[in-house]
């Protein structure tokens, strides 16, 4: 019984894990405003987590430079599964305007499974709630297989 | 006992909440704003600008050859646009179109292309006019090979023209005028000032200098 309620209330309280992967800051900045009282995804249980051990969602953001593509990993092995990871914005997806260069290791794809993908150049903090939406789906239906 | 914010917290209490409550109630994105991408394929001449002046090489062009002539299909892929409409403000016969849907969520990246596609027909070639009336002086009309003039104005090669009319909305002296149903290409010699920006920006390098 117990175990039924922790899965129904883990449901409803999806933890974010933000990675910057040398985002250009435009979409980091629409990811904290969705948390802001305007858009407000706090209160549909979206929470900043600091430690990606506590986790649910991972959100990616930027093109994966070199630089940054070992710690992204660390730091998305270290989120538990069921995970689902979410990249924001066009950068993490292909690369942007970014790819080609020699410092960007992307597409994230190439490294580790990408859930949900959430389009724009940065998206609009609406699109950010439809994409996480999409995630806590993609993420319940993981913890029912499991 | 002084309870300065007292007034202020009951009035905020029973006050309209400031938040957009997205996704209850739908939201629609700013006018002019750039979302998904709509293209048209039959405005769409295929000069192939879109895909020269875009910054994330967001879009391919295809072709095969079909039946009726050459199928040509244009893919954007908006998981590597920028949305700068870049594109869109190049192109000459206004066949991309950025709308107001920011919907764009994927758990698939074939979900976030957007592509059509359109069959470009042969030009059908006229009978030869009539040689003997001209005067022997005038060139012969539709000679093979198109040679650069020795004046250092512009020719065009009318095999390879698909009359997008850049040339003429890119000269700065207004020398040329293109007549797109006539495929006529004219050239006002005593205008021009054989600067070349009409051979710079012919998507299809048809202009000699």
């Amino acid at each position: 019984m117990f175990k039924k309620l922790i899965a129904e209330s883990m449901g409803k309280s999806p933890w974010l894990f933000h990675i910057n992967a040398g985002s250009c800051n435009g979409c980091d900045i629409e990811l904290v405003s969705v948390l802001t009282p305007r858009y407000d995804a706090e209160r549909l249980g979206f929470k900043l987590a600091g430690s990606p051990r506590h986790a649910d969602i991972v959100v990616v953001t930027g093109p994966v430079t070199t630089q940054s593509l070992p710690r992204v990993l660390r730091a998305i092995s270290q989120v538990p599964e069921p995970r689902c990871i979410v990249t924001m914005g066009s950068c993490p997806q292909s690369g942007n305007v970014f790819k080609g260069s020699y410092s960007v290791a992307g597409p994230l794809s190439k490294y580790v499974h990408v859930d949900v993908d959430v389009a724009g150049c940065a998206p609009k903090p609406q699109a950010v709630i439809d994409g996480l939406a999409l995630a806590t789906k993609i993420l319940k239906e993981k913890r029912e297989a499991k | 006992m002084d309870f300065p914010f007292v007034k202020e917290a009951v009035k905020q209490l029973f006050s309209k909440t400031s938040c957009a409550m997205y996704p209850a109630v739908p939201s629609e994105a700013a006018p002019h704003y750039r979302g998904r991408i709509v293209y048209h394929p039959e405005l769409c001449i295929n000069c192939g600008m879109c895909e020269r002046v875009c910054s994330g090489n967001a879009i391919t062009r295809s072709s095969e050859k079909v039946e009726e002539g050459e199928k040509i299909t244009m893919t954007f892929n908006l998981g590597s646009c920028t949305f700068c409409a870049t594109c869109a403000d190049f192109c000459s016969r206004h066949a991309i179109e950025f709308t107001g849907d920011y919907h764009m969520v994927a758990t698939k990246e074939e979900d976030l292309l957007v592509s059509g596609s359109f069959i470009k027909k042969p030009p059908v070639k006229k009978p030869a006019p009539p040689k003997p009336a001209a005067p022997a002086a005038a060139p012969a009309a539709g000679a093979a090979p198109v040679k650069p003039r020795d004046d250092g104005k512009p020719v065009n090669d009318p095999s390879k023209c698909v009359y997008c009319t850049l040339c003429a909305k890119k000269c700065p002296a207004g020398a040329l005028e293109v007549d797109r149903a006539a495929k006529t290409w004219t050239l006002d010699e005593d205008k021009c000032v054989g600067c070349g920006t009409c051979a710079e920006a012919c998507p299809k390098k048809c202009i000699l200098i």
